[in-house]
């Protein structure tokens, strides 16, 4: 018996203390965020002496020249259309169809996804980098949107392949059945029906462009064309001496994608239990 | 019923009679030119992103190629060159310890955690929302973030230390014997909610019958979670223990944005050595040619411990 209560006590412990460790850096960014390195030194906590809300105007604009949250937001909102509409047109698409393949093709299919999600990233980042410098798609939020959709591509391909698997085949019978063709019944019956495994999907490509940065930090190498991710990495040399806007940087970087979390973690959820990761 | 039509679409699709008797309907064989749209797309981009660069990697490697003009062969000097005189080797020996502990300690925590909520905790669901949050976090971010909490005096874990009594003047990141570990703290912080998922979920189709049973025939917590929960678990855990070490093998983010590498090349496992070498020294052959040996370790690794995990689950 008290064993047993000390293991629960134990467990407890345990419990709220990783809580704390998973809370706590993001409440302290918060509270950083509206200091100046004098109270950061003084008031260690964040709590006491002067706020500075103005930290979040330094860190929206950016540091004197260079790119502000405004440039890496809009840089990711484009990158993560582009990666969402190449790798959830195309690989839900070639998931679906995928099914109706043979056997030997299907498992042919299957294994090139397979074999992409292995092949180690570190031997493909220099060949982007040589085509991409060749063709001049450097510093283009755009283009490394349509990468980053292409390299999700397996995660997409066989989470929703091995959903589309038990897919209900009687509604589509009966949709070709009304007269129409194939590819419009997967158009108008299999997309709606499988909006939840697509948001799941788009979820984890969502977190996976908003945070990526070892492939971005190659291709985008001008403060304006980088995404919130490498961009931190930017504010983190330029704001070495003045912590506030910093913090505020790393606040308004973090808190959208939180929120996005909060309000759809459901489907991170059921994406990672379909078997996708975010890489 | 479902089976027996989908066998049929796929005879219909291979253009051979099915051995099966057609169930009336006119679904089945999708035409084979909307099978080529459809599915050739996502495959050739593979082919063109994925394929076609890791063979021009190869070839780099081989090449002394600066970054721009033409790419000339010369042979294996590269693999020579970053055998002998290059950090190459000690950062296989940083990315194995970076990486096995960084795993041991994912696994080992999310397996903990796992258990506590699995015993339906009051709060649970809280917990399990809350702790995935560092896994949400840009990487940059976070690793920002706790480079500066790391710093001696000003960081916040020195001025937590120094409140109990545990000095704050503590400049791991500063040092080349220590500065590894923070970075391993931080990659543990970041990944142990993902690993938790995969874990919880393998504890929650263990039937409570089992644990009922268990609790009748007198078992303690602790002695219910080691000799029962855990081995009906192992798959999962060696699934995500392999998963994890291969992750933070490849791991590049955390480390660069708290210490770039450094001090000196005391925390470049091998990303971070490939990067420095290629983008920043722009020796692109070099780097490519440790990319190869690191990528051929991995896919060794890889298929050996998946190997071992298997032959484990036949005991």
């Amino acid at each position: 018996m008290v064993r047993r209560y000390l293991g629960l006590t134990v467990g407890q412990v345990l419990l709220i203390g990783w809580t704390a460790l998973t809370l706590l850096p993001f409440l302290l960014i918060l509270a950083f965020s509206f200091r100046t390195n004098a109270d950061l030194y003084a008031h260690p906590l964040g709590v006491g002496g002067s706020y500075h809300p103005e930290n979040y105007l330094t860190a929206w604009q950016g540091p004197g020249d260079g790119a502000g949250m405004v440039t890496f937001f809009t840089n990711t909102v484009i990158a993560a259309v582009l990666a969402l509409v190449v790798t959830l047109t195309l690989g839900s698409m070639a998931a679906f169809f995928a099914t109706k393949l043979s056997p030997r093709l299907r498992s042919a299919f299957l294994g090139v996804f397979l074999v992409g999600q292995v092949v180690p990233f570190v031997l493909i980042i220099v060949p982007y980098f040589q085509v991409a410098n060749e063709l001049s798609l450097l510093n283009q939020p755009a283009v490394l949107g349509v990468v980053y959709g292409v390299l999700a591509m397996p995660t997409t391909v066989l989470v929703l392949n091995s959903y589309y698997a038990d897919f209900p085949y009687e509604l589509i019978e009966a949709a070709t059945v009304d007269g129409l063709g194939e590819f419009a019944a997967y158009l108008r019956v299999v997309l709606p029906l499988s909006k939840g495994a697509l948001t799941a999907v788009g979820m984890l490509m969502l977190v996976y462009v908003w945070g990526e940065a070892q492939l971005g930090i190659v291709m985008l190498q001008t403060p304006q064309s980088q995404t919130v991710s490498i961009g931190m990495l930017g504010f983190q040399g330029q704001f070495v001496s003045d912590l506030g806007p910093l913090f505020a940087g790393l606040s308004l970087a973090t808190i959208p994608v939180i929120i996005l979390y909060l309000v759809f973690n459901r489907f991170v959820t059921k994406g990672i239990a379909l078997g996708g990761v975010f890489r | 019923m479902v089976l027996a039509r989908k066998e049929t679409v796929l005879a219909g699709a291979r253009g051979r009679p099915s051995r099966r008797p057609r169930s009336g309907s006119r679904i089945v064989g999708s035409r084979r030119s909307t099978l080529v749209l459809t599915v050739l797309p996502a495959v050739l981009l593979m082919v063109l992103f994925v394929a076609l660069p890791a063979l021009e990697g190869i070839r780099i490697s081989f090449s002394d190629w600066s970054g721009f003009g033409s790419v000339d062969f010369i042979g294996l000097q590269n693999y020579i060159d970053a055998i002998e005189d290059s950090p190459f080797l000690g950062s296989l020996v940083t990315t194995a310890i970076y990486s096995s502990l960084s795993m041991a300690g994912i696994v080992v925590i999310a397996t903990l955690l796992a258990a506590a909520v699995s015993g339906r905790v009051r709060g649970s669901a809280f917990y399990r929302v809350v702790w995935f949050l560092p896994g949400i976090a840009p990487v940059t971010a976070a690793g920002v973030f706790w480079a500066i909490a790391f710093q001696p005096k000003t960081g916040i874990v020195n001025v937590l230390l120094g409140a109990i009594g545990l000095g704050n003047a503590h400049a791991w990141l500063a040092s080349p014997t220590l500065s590894i570990y923070p970075t391993i703290f931080v990659t543990v912080w970041a990944n142990v909610g993902f690993a938790f998922l995969l874990v919880l979920g393998a504890m929650e189709q263990i039937p409570t019958s089992v644990y009922e049973a268990a609790r009748i025939d007198g078992s303690s917590t602790l002695r219910t979670f080691f000799s029962l929960t855990l081995p009906l678990i192992r798959p999962v855990l060696a699934i995500t223990a392999v998963l994890e070490l291969i992750f933070q093998f490849n791991g590049f983010t955390i480390i660069w944005s708290m210490t770039q590498g450094g001090p000196g090349y005391a925390t470049s496992t091998l990303p971070v050595l490939i990067y420095t070498q290629a983008f920043q020294l722009t020796h692109f052959g070099v780097g490519g040619a440790m990319a190869v040996m690191g990528g051929a370790l991995l896919i060794v690794v890889g298929l050996f411990s998946i190997r071992l995990s298997r032959s484990k689950q036949e005991d």
